[in-house]
């Protein structure tokens, strides 16, 4: 780690000597530092800390773009040479600047000043959701806690200099109970929650999905989870909307921007300044001022996410939508809280088969939508509660063609690093067995 | 000091290049840096850990510092942790052909192009080339008085092609990695495979879910073998009670043609020279002819359960030790696929891999194929598109019948604890009697 006034002397000096090479210039620093505990069944198996930094740096020169990165600040000249080298093979593209600085009011996001990285802080936390678990007739298999907090340095050739810190604080937990197993976990920057709630879900998934009773292949109606839900979307919807793909023709949704393509009641948009959002930012991995981007409204495709470097390309304006999901750390398009709405419902009020999670969502068809998962801790629900646990089943459809026409969304949404879900109710899925 | 029964150090410099190229443009291409440590300390109970960054100037002064810190760590453990005793060896790092180091990266971006534009025939809208190469520079020591330095390097390509036709969208895709070095060469018709698999799928029907007998093709079948088989025999689910293969070691489990084995010494994707704790890495036969044999373990792992060989605990740079999979195969049996089409009759062929998951304690994977072909008298009929196999393990390895003459390995990632490690996985043909096939397709 550098001392913090070693680490701005060294952006100084690497946009001062980058200026006199290309065009512009962009770094980005961090450090940050974390502790963390794992559980091995009931026990703290081992404890952890750690140190991180890193430098990234941009370099754009008559429209070509290099990047290049190191853990190590005081090696910033072998990254910028790496950089310039690098733009070096970089096809040539319009290119209409870095931005420039604009006054940002409000508080930190996603920052609690007061989280203090403790052991004894994380020793409690496993304690609580070992407390929680107990509630219920099931076996804890393994457990993590963690608390970290990073400081960030973004600038440019342009006079942008922004910085900011953040915490965040996760907890998880396993269970089993015969052969059914639980999973639980909740992430946010403070410890506004209660781990001992998070243990007790965990296990009451597993203790309750003991006995599952076989149903037949059919025809179901299907609630799916604020988590079943985002792994769909994240690997088929999310991937659709992003600016990159769409211009590439790699997403289904290319062609369909004004085209009602789902329910008439459904939205769904990106907004960085929602303050339960785990990943909330003012500004983008860029310095684009972050603003509420709303890619579905009432079921019409309304925009994509764009980055600079896509944007000037296709003759577009960046949304705000650069995230550090590059190569190196680059800058890539991705989002900052992703949400949804809709017409809200007692989900669970008719019959139904509830999906708590799904395994295997990453094997989905990014570009027709089509996907099969087997479904995790599902239950038949019926007057607003869980009936029974169903064995095992496979939930097989597409994506696309699920959102047009839903049953309703929940009332429940959840926070789920760089989404805020509801569950969602769907008609007359396929359910395989 | 004197509560550090145990310590090691493992020290990871390297760099990463990439070239992505996407739709004939250059869209990045270039170098980075990492340099990342990690110190374990075992205490009076279990590891303290400390990870870092830019290790390479720390002094012995601030090492003994950084003991005491992940001393301090170790105290608030409360599991009994102990080390078995393993042998400590390290094998030679298979030699490359063409040390990828040695081609600048215009010309690699040169051959990458020619690999995309093979792939550019008629209805494809899309491609995107991308090449990797990760040179890793590893230091481990510990208190033992052992000490390895080696260096790998791990390369490759991957080429992604898009159909589109009146709204349809489909993708084929290839990809090769290797540890044998530069592997870009000559291989320009791999451009032209996966494009004409995306038309192809273009004009295949959706796969109809349900029950049938289906056949693996050596990819799929070695992803099977991986997350069926290989994540639940790892030694520390096993130790945390979340595996169904917990308590089984000599339980005739699968069908008696059917061995699979784990082996990190195999010059394949997934190959150590030496484990990511010293240990020496071994062939493990996980199933010996359908009983199972061998769990996977690390020092720790091997001490608390017993029944496997320690040498499989691999880590990511900068990223403690876990017990994973390296390169995982299904023994060849004796079938040709001709005689498993026979016995087949009536059910689907299964082909390439979109990659898997499993949950070790309930016992239920999920993977999903690339394409597929329909079995119909004993013949391979029409092609389908998004068809996926999902099964209860137990069930599924006794389902197996036949097991073909043909393994190949492919080279992928493997996810766990969050960190990725390359892996291979590989099986010849294998028939399975009874599977759960899902597709979106409509009576």
């Amino acid at each position: 780690m550098m001392r913090w006034w070693a680490a701005v002397e060294t952006i100084e000096k690497i946009i001062r000597d980058g200026q006199k090479r290309v065009d512009e210039v962009e770094v980005c620093y961090f450090e940050g530092r974390s502790i963390s505990a794992d559980l091995k069944r009931e026990k703290i198996g081992y404890a952890t800390g750690s140190q991180s930094s890193g430098l990234s740096i941009r370099v754009i020169d008559h429209g070509m773009i290099g990047a290049s990165s190191t853990n190590n600040p005081e090696k910033w000249s072998e990254c910028l040479n790496a950089a310039i080298k690098s733009a070096n093979f970089a096809t040539p593209q319009p290119w209409g600047g870095l931005p420039a600085p604009v006054v940002m009011e409000g508080k930190p996001l996603c920052y609690d000043s007061t989280l203090e990285l403790a052991a004894s802080t994380v020793s409690s936390l496993l304690k609580a959701l070992i407390e929680g678990a107990s509630h219920h007739p099931s076996s804890v298999t393994s457990g993590s806690a963690g608390l970290s907090e990073s400081k960030s340095i973004l600038a440019n050739s342009n006079d942008l200099w922004y910085s900011r810190p953040t915490t965040m604080t996760s907890v998880s937990l396993e269970t089993i109970s015969g052969q059914s197993t639980g999973y639980e976990f909740n992430n946010s920057c403070s410890l506004d929650y209660d781990a001992s709630a998070v243990g007790e879900k965990a296990s009451f998934l597993a203790s309750h999905s003991v006995n599952g009773r076989d149903i037949s292949t059919g025809r179901y109606d299907v609630v799916l989870s604020p988590v079943a839900f985002a792994q769909l979307l994240g690997n088929v919807l999310i991937p659709a909307l992003n600016g990159r793909n769409v211009q590439a023709g790699r997403s289904r949704l290319g062609n369909m921007l004004g085209e009602g393509m789902f329910d008439p009641s459904l939205c769904f948009y990106d907004d960085p300044v929602n303050e339960r959002g785990l990943a909330g930012a003012r500004w983008d991995a860029e310095g684009t001022p972050a603003q509420r981007v709303d890619f579905v409204k009432n079921g019409v495709v309304g925009a994509f996410a764009y980055d600079l470097k896509t944007a000037y390309r296709y003759g577009k304006k960046s949304t705000g939508n650069a995230t550090r999901s590059g190569p190196g750390g680059a800058p890539g398009i991705g989002h900052h809280n992703f949400m949804a709405d809709g017409k809200r419902i007692s989900v669970c009020e008719e019959r139904a088969i509830y999906v708590h999670d799904v395994v295997g969502a990453h094997t989905a068809n990014p570009m027709s939508g089509d996907f099969s998962v087997e479904l995790s801790n599902p239950f038949m629900v019926d007057g607003g509660s869980f009936e029974y646990p169903v064995r095992k089943a496979m939930l097989s459809g597409n994506v696309f063609d699920m959102l047009k026409e839903i049953g309703g969304l929940g009332k429940d949404d959840r926070c789920l690093g760089t989404s805020i879900l509801p569950s969602i109710r769907l008609n007359k899925q396929q359910i395989i067995v | 000091m004197q509560d550090i029964r145990y310590y090691d150090i493992r020290h990871v410099q390297g760099q990463v290049t990439h070239i992505d190229i996407d739709n004939t443009v250059v869209e990045s291409a270039g170098t980075s840096f990492f340099d990342h440590a990690v110190i374990r300390v075992l205490g009076p109970r279990g590891f303290g850990i400390i990870t870092l960054d830019n290790y390479r100037d720390t002094s012995k002064k601030q090492l003994g510092e950084l003991l005491d810190a992940a001393l301090a760590l170790a105290i608030i453990t409360e599991e009994n942790a102990n080390l078995a005793d393993t042998p400590g060896k390290i094998l030679p790092v298979p030699p490359m052909k063409e040390d990828p180091r040695e081609t600048g990266i215009e010309e690699k971006t040169a051959i990458l192009l020619d690999i995309e534009k093979s792939a550019r025939i008629n209805e494809i809208v899309n491609t995107r080339a991308n090449y990797i190469e990760k040179i890793d520079t590893v230091h481990f020591e510990n208190s033992n008085g052992q000490e390895y330095n080696y260096e790998t390097c791990r390369s490759g390509f991957s080429i992604l092609a898009v159909a589109s036709r009146s709204g349809i969208v489909q993708m084929g895709y290839e990809r090769e990695h290797s540890i044998h070095g530069l592997n870009i060469r000559h291989r320009q018709e791999l451009g032209r495979v996966a494009a004409e698999r995306a038309v192809q799928l273009l004009g295949a029907e959706s796969a109809k879910g349900g029950r049938m007998p289906a056949i693996l093709d050596p990819e799929l079948a070695g992803v099977f073998a991986h997350e069926a088989v290989g994540h639940a025999s790892e030694g520390d689910l096993v130790q945390e009670g979340n595996s169904v293969l917990n308590g089984r070691i000599g339980e005739k489990i699968g069908n008696s043609i059917l061995t699979i084995v784990d082996d990190p010494s195999l010059p394949e994707f997934g190959f150590e020279p030496v484990d990511a704790e010293g240990s020496e890495v071994i062939r493990t036969e996980i199933i010996r002819k359908g009983v199972l044999n061998s769990y996977l373990h690390s020092r720790e792992t091997l001490a608390a359960v017993g029944n496997g060989c320690a040498g499989h605990a691999r880590a990511v740079a900068g990223e403690p030790p876990l017990v994973r999979m390296s390169n995982t195969y299904i023994e060849n049996g004796e079938s040709s696929l001709e005689e498993m089409l026979g016995e087949c009759r009536s059910g689907i062929l299964l082909k390439g891999s979109r990659g898997g998951q499993v949950d070790p304690g309930r016992g239920v994977f999920q993977f999903n194929a690339e394409y597929g072909y329909l079995i119909e008298s004993g013949e391979l009929t029409r092609m389908v598109r998004d068809v996926s196999l999902s099964g209860e393990i137990l069930q599924t390895l006794h389902s197996i019948s036949l097991c073909g003459n043909d393994r190949i390995m492919s080279q992928g990632y493997c996810g766990k604890g969050g960190q990725s490690v390359p892996v291979s996985d590989g099986a010849p043909h294998v028939l399975l009697n009874d599977a759960v096939v899902g597709g979106s397709g409509n009576d």
